[in-house]
């Protein structure tokens, strides 16, 4: 869940920047520290602002100045239970894993549904029912967490898709909503795969 | 009489043949008469009956009949249901009936009819008699009512068939043996049809109760206490055994049972049972249950290993049940791990079993030898008296049994097939080196083995081919085995599985002893808190739990995530290694930290260690005792510990060429070029190969090893290669700063070339082994001197740091970096022409004064550093043109010659009268004109005037600054010490000034040559002390002989303090002090 939330950091200066714009410098740097990173059990995804930058303090012994910047930002923290898109990175027997983000999420082979089966020989190898649902490398998914562990500057997460809603997602909306469309009408029509339905509906949105 | 008939037929195994024997018409037809007589009567009679004659005859049929009930019944049943009809009916008038007793005991009269009819009114007759007390009446009644319900029977069919009257009664006996004839074909069939495991069935149910079940037989559940023995009961007696020895025993007392059984002679007890065992503490003892201690000796009489004469215990009643008690016995299987208990040699080792006897009294096992190969033998005999057996000192090591050894001392006792390589030594069998052994149970101890993985690798190494054939499930098996209790701490959320509470959930608050309190948090029960026995609870986690595995799994101190919950197996997937790992539930514990296991000792995961001096691995996997580690040929091998070498730490600063030459660094991110194209993070670089790590694989905790040369990079850390001008790091110096060398131009501090300073000096060490020792130094090399002892005839080497300076004179410390630092500037540049021209005169005095100073005149040839300064119009224009002159050019090149010819000699004499004068008095007396005087005699002095700088002026007193250690060189010999110290000074003071006053040519000419030659080495030693001064004067005289121009005095002021600055920046301040001093002075 995304978050616009006030922080604090402190942040040093060489002296050999001490002049006019330091406070421009002061937010760069603030920027280039934080952006992207994870806080424990959020990751900082933007600042939008910055905000209260206070006077700079000589530290004893190396010269630097600190400054303690008040900033907003935009975080995300995954919570237990929340449903998150994700894209499969790599498939092995025991599941897959995905990355949600910068959450690298794992998604047992016992917490899929029953009927979705780990199969070696498909390249590159895949979970499917061996019908319309095909995770491999790259495929979007819609995941539950079910856990998460967090670690200095990294964050993991155990993920579910043993549910109604998840799982295999059509990489487009609008496009998953066209083929549920056209998919209906074909099977209406005749009794046509739907994974064949599918690639047809690639090669459309190709062309 | 009905009651009896039964009780006989119940005690007849052969009623059902006879039951079913036609029986004779002429019976039948007594009986229907008497039935047809009494009908009436027996009807009333009946009914009239008792109630406790009921209940009695009742019990009795109960009873008696109750094991050939169903048996004898059941196949019938079919066809008496409907003939019985009437039966029922009467039946249910009598309340107090069962109606299934009832229906059994017209069935059992009416075979009794039957029996009676074929065979013994007699027996009947005595019966009878037995109970005439009861049932003299009855009996007679009952026969009646008997007969009664037989004709009835009959009546019934007859009725059935025909309404018959009853005179035709005879007829419908006829009628009735018909129906048996029919009903006997037809059970015929019946049987016939069923197969033999159905007869056996009928036959177990008809004769297999027939003993116990007395009383209760009906009863569906009989409280236990009534089954307990009574004092009725036999008594059963623990007769002692040799141990060990008991099952056969009892097998043997079977088999006595067996062949005496019908014989006049039969073992007169009723069982017999041991509860040996290895851990029993009733081994050593059967048990025997008789009615009397006689029968008991004479059934064991004879018997082996029994002892029946020696007290005999008679087990009291209540121990009785007791001593049925089952107990699990442990089960052993070929590859389970034990430890021997005896022989006492071998008390405590390891075994595995290879087999178990048949009657699971004997296991072969196989273990490592303790042989001394006789070793020992010797001192044993000796005192001549014979050891006790036992342990005699301390039991030889654990060792494979060795063939070779074996032959040394014992060659007679060994034998045995080589290619089998199976052994026979001294009595006891070696197969691969391992002993094997049949060794009884108790002597094994099977619980709580915790074989520790050492001891296992040893017998798995053992194998022929030397390669390792651990048998992970038999170890996991007798780990598990160990029954370590699970302990539940105060926090843990725990599941009743068992029992009353089945399905509570809660969290334990309180632990003691094996009982738990809980503090339930679902279900109805929530917010209570019970207390429930160890047993039955099982710690219970969620998917998603973060858990640490604790206890005995062979996981331990894996964490991970909890993913698949299953009863008490929980599947986890480690943080490690992500991979999944199934344990019990009782093996978990909620992981308050991350991370957790990855690390032996000093060992963790990831971490470069070397194996042998070859090799280098990563490590990839952690267990308890053990690590899988990755080398550099991709090769992976599990390791203890111990052969580890040593552990190579991280080096961050290491540095690889990828292929294409770029350097890559610790966490850059690669991939490789050909092959797999694996891309990876590095985490190590050894040499040519680096260890990369990456999240796509699992596989060897994803690490692999690549060549350096074979991967590309994908990403250098922190952009370096990918982003340069990312922008500046705003924590370090600004590089826009240092872009402008202009700026700190000059601040640089001059390097020293040339002879090193330091040289000739008296020094004293600071620290070592020759701490406080004094000596000169005789060589140098950037950081060391080699020191030349005065206390003792050696020559040592030091660092240079840990030197002390020592005025060799006065013994004073003295810095002589510092003071050349100014002084050498003042005279540096100059000091370096001249001096450099000494050099090659010869004279290493100028050297030593020039020592950091001449630098810059050297540098300015060399560096580019001191080019612009020197190159540079404004702040020394007016050099250029001395550059330009011809002789000075001359100087940093090749012409010193020239220059030392004249000017430097000159100088040096001028230096010689300044040395002289350096004595402040001296210049104050003097005056500066001698001095420059020489300078202007080595037509020197016009060159700079012909400068015409400043600068140059200031520099001037450089070569002052030059001139000045030039006396103190000369001190070294004769004139050093004049000049050294201020106290000879005046001697020689006379002279210089002389020289300088009266003849500057040959002052300057003599000057230079003692200077040039004499005592060069002191030269750099007691120059500095004037040498900090000359620096100042210098820069007076400097102007001096630029006197000729305008610009003297006040430049000279001026100047003279910039000139140091120019040259060594920090001495400005002396410098400046000394300028002031003597502008004083002058």
């Amino acid at each position: 869940m995304f978050f616009l939330h006030n922080l604090e950091r402190r942040v040093t200066l060489h002296p050999s920047y001490f002049g006019r714009n330091m406070h421009e410098l002061v937010t760069t740097k603030l920027v280039k520290d934080v952006e992207g990173t994870c806080a424990g059990d959020y990751y900082i995804i933007a600042i939008m602002d910055t905000f209260d930058v206070s006077e700079g303090r000589i530290l004893p012994g190396s010269g630097l100045a600190e400054f303690t910047v008040g900033y907003r930002a935009v975080v995300w923290r995954p919570f237990k239970g929340e449903v998150i898109d994700a894209i499969t990175q790599t498939v092995n027997p025991h599941g897959f894993f995905a990355q949600a983000g910068p959450l690298r999420l794992f998604v047992s082979s016992h917490l899929m549904p029953d009927e979705i089966q780990y199969d070696a020989s498909a390249t590159p190898a895949q979970f499917t029912n061996n019908a319309d649902i095909v995770i491999e490398q790259g495929t979007h998914v819609r995941v539950k967490i079910i856990g998460l562990r967090t670690e200095v500057g990294e964050m993991w997460a155990i993920g579910s898709i043993n549910g109604d809603f998840l799982g295999y997602v059509a990489p487009n909306h609008a496009l998953s909503r066209a083929a549920l469309l056209i998919m209906l009408l074909l099977q209406l029509s005749a009794g046509v795969g739907s994974r064949q339905i599918a690639m047809a509906l690639q090669l459309w949105a190709k062309t | 009489m009905a009651s009896s008939a039964p009780f006989q037929f119940a005690g007849d195994s052969d009623s059902d043949d006879d039951n079913f024997n036609p029986a004779p018409a002429d019976n039948s037809d007594d009986e229907n008469d008497a039935q047809a007589t009494h009908r009436a009567a027996g009807k009333t009679n009946r009914r009239a009956s008792s109630p406790v004659a009921d209940n009695d005859q009742n019990d009795d049929d109960e009873e008696e009949e109750r094991p050939s009930k169903s048996a004898s019944k059941r196949p019938r049943d079919a066809d008496e249901e409907d003939e019985n009809g009437a039966d029922e009916e009467e039946e249910e008038v009598d309340a107090g009936r069962n109606g299934y007793d009832e229906e059994d005991d017209e069935e059992e009269e009416e075979d009794d009819d039957d029996d009676d009819d074929v065979q013994h009114r007699h027996r009947r007759k005595r019966r009878k008699d037995h109970r005439a007390a009861f049932f003299d009446i009855e009996a007679e009644v009952e026969d009646e009512d008997e007969a009664e319900d037989e004709e009835k029977d009959g009546e019934e069919i007859e009725d059935f068939i025909d309404n018959a009257h009853p005179d035709d009664i005879a007829e419908s006996g006829h009628l009735d043996d018909d129906r048996r004839h029919r009903e006997l074909d037809r059970r015929r069939e019946i049987e016939a049809s069923m197969d033999a495991e159905k007869q056996a069935e009928i036959l177990r149910a008809r004769y297999g109760k027939r003993a116990p079940a007395r009383g209760y037989g009906e009863m569906a559940v009989v409280p236990k206490r009534l089954l307990l023995p009574s004092v009725d009961d036999p008594g059963i007696w623990a007769v002692r055994c040799k141990e060990g020895k008991e099952r056969d025993v009892v097998f043997s007392i079977m088999r006595r049972i067996e062949e005496r059984s019908n014989t006049k002679d039969e073992v007169p007890i009723t069982a017999a049972f041991e509860r040996g065992g290895p851990n029993s503490v009733m081994k050593g003892y059967i048990y025997v249950e008789a009615r009397r201690q006689n029968d008991i000796m004479i059934a064991l009489d004879g018997v082996l290993d029994v002892y029946p004469r020696t007290k005999m215990i008679l087990v009291e009643l209540k121990d009785m049940p007791d001593l049925l008690r089952v107990t699990k016995t442990p089960n052993l299987e070929p590859g389970a791990w034990v430890r021997l208990k005896k022989p006492a040699k071998h008390a405590g080792d390891l075994a595995q079993v290879l087999d178990v006897t048949e009657n699971g009294l004997e296991a072969r096992v196989r273990f490592i030898p303790r042989l001394d190969y006789g070793v020992r033998d010797d001192t044993s005999s000796t005192d001549g008296k014979r050891k006790r057996p036992g342990m005699p000192g301390p039991r030889p090591p654990q060792r494979l049994f060795s063939e070779v050894e074996a032959r040394k001392r014992h060659p007679r006792y060994i034998q045995g097939n080589p290619q089998t390589n199976t052994w026979t030594y001294m009595g006891d069998d070696f197969e691969n080196g391992f002993q094997v052994k049949d060794i009884k149970i108790q002597q094994l101890e099977v619980k709580d083995v915790n074989p520790t993985l050492e001891e296992v690798t040893r017998f798995a190494s053992g194998s022929e081919d030397g390669t390792e054939n651990l048998d992970l499930k038999a170890l996991a098996a007798s780990l598990k085995d160990s029954n370590t209790n699970v302990a539940y701490v105060p926090g843990d959320v725990i599941e009743v599985y068992e029992g009353e509470q089945r399905g509570v959930v809660g969290k334990a608050v309180n632990v003691q002893g094996d009982i738990v309190t809980l503090r339930v948090t679902e279900g109805d029960l929530a917010g209570q808190t019970i207390e429930v026995p160890n047993k039955g609870l099982r710690k219970c986690f969620l998917a998603g739990d973060h858990v640490k595995v604790i206890g005995g799994s062979r996981f331990r101190d894996e964490v991970g995530m909890v993913v698949k919950i299953v009863d008490d197996r929980v599947t986890l997937l480690t943080d490690q290694t992500n991979t999944e790992i199934t344990v019990f539930s009782k093996d978990l514990r909620e992981a308050s930290d991350i991370g957790g296991q990855g690390s032996i000792g000093q060992y963790s995961l990831l971490d470069l260690v070397q194996l042998d001096p070859t090799t280098v691995g990563c490590i990839v996997k952690v267990d308890r005792e053990s690590m899988v580690v990755l080398d550099q040929n991709g090769d992976t091998k599990q390791v203890m510990p111990s052969q580890i070498a040593n552990k190579l730490p991280k080096r961050r600063t290491a540095v690889a060429a990828d292929r294409s030459g770029s350097e890559i660094r610790l966490d850059d991110v690669v991939r490789e070029y050909g092959g797999q194209q694996r891309q990876g993070k590095i985490i190590h670089i050894h040499r040519s190969f680096i260890f990369l790590h990456s999240n796509a694989t699992t596989e060897n905790a994803g690490v692999f090893v690549t060549r350096a040369g074979n991967v590309s990079t994908i990403a250098a850390k922190g952009g370096r290669a990918t982003n340069p001008n990312s922008g500046p790091d705003l924590s370090a110096m600004n590089p826009a700063l240092k872009r402008n060398p202009a700026g700190n131009n000059n601040m640089q501090p001059p390097k020293t070339f040339g002879r090193d300073r330091a040289l000739g000096h008296t020094v004293s060490i600071r620290r070592g082994g020759y701490k406080a020792l004094v000596g000169i130094v005789k060589d140098t090399t950037d950081t060391h001197a080699r020191v030349e002892l005065h206390g003792k005839n050696k020559i040592v080497t030091v660092p240079k740091g840990d030197l002390i300076y020592k005025d060799k004179v006065t013994g004073k410390t003295i810095d002589i970096y510092s003071r050349s630092g100014r002084g050498g500037f003042g005279g540096g540049g100059r000091g370096g022409f001249g001096g450099s021209g000494d050099r090659s005169g010869g004279s290493r005095t100028p050297m030593g004064a020039g020592g950091g100073e001449r630098t810059p005149a050297w540098g300015s040839s060399k560096s580019s550093a001191r080019t612009p300064a020197w190159g540079r119009g404004e702040t020394s224009g007016s050099r250029t043109p001395a550059w330009g002159d011809g002789s000075r050019t001359a100087n940093p090149y090749e012409g010193s010659r020239t220059a030392y010819g004249d000017g430097n000699r000159t100088a040096y004499g001028g230096a010689t009268s300044y040395g002289g004068g350096s004595r402040t008095p001296a210049w104050s007396s003097s005056a500066k004109t001698p001095a420059h005087d020489g300078f202007g005699h080595g037509s020197k002095t016009p060159a700079y005037g012909a400068g015409g700088s400043d600068p140059w002026g200031s520099k001037t007193p450089a070569y002052g600054g030059v001139s000045a250690p030039t006396p103190g060189d000369s001190g070294a010999d004769s004139w050093g010490y004049t000049p050294g110290a201020s106290g000879g000074s005046h001697a020689y003071d006379a002279p210089t000034p002389g020289a300088g006053l009266g003849a500057p040519t040959p002052a300057a000419l003599n000057a230079p040559t003692p200077g040039a030659y004499s005592a060069p080495t002191p030269a750099a030693i007691s120059a500095p002390t004037p040498g900090a001064w000359q620096g100042g004067w210098g820069a007076d005289t400097a102007p001096t002989p630029a006197v000729g121009a305008p610009t003297p005095a006040a430049s000279g002021g001026y100047y003279g303090a910039p000139t140091p600055a120019a040259y060594g920046g920090a001495p400005e301040t002396p410098a400046a002090s000394g300028e002031i001093r003597y502008a004083d002075d002058d």
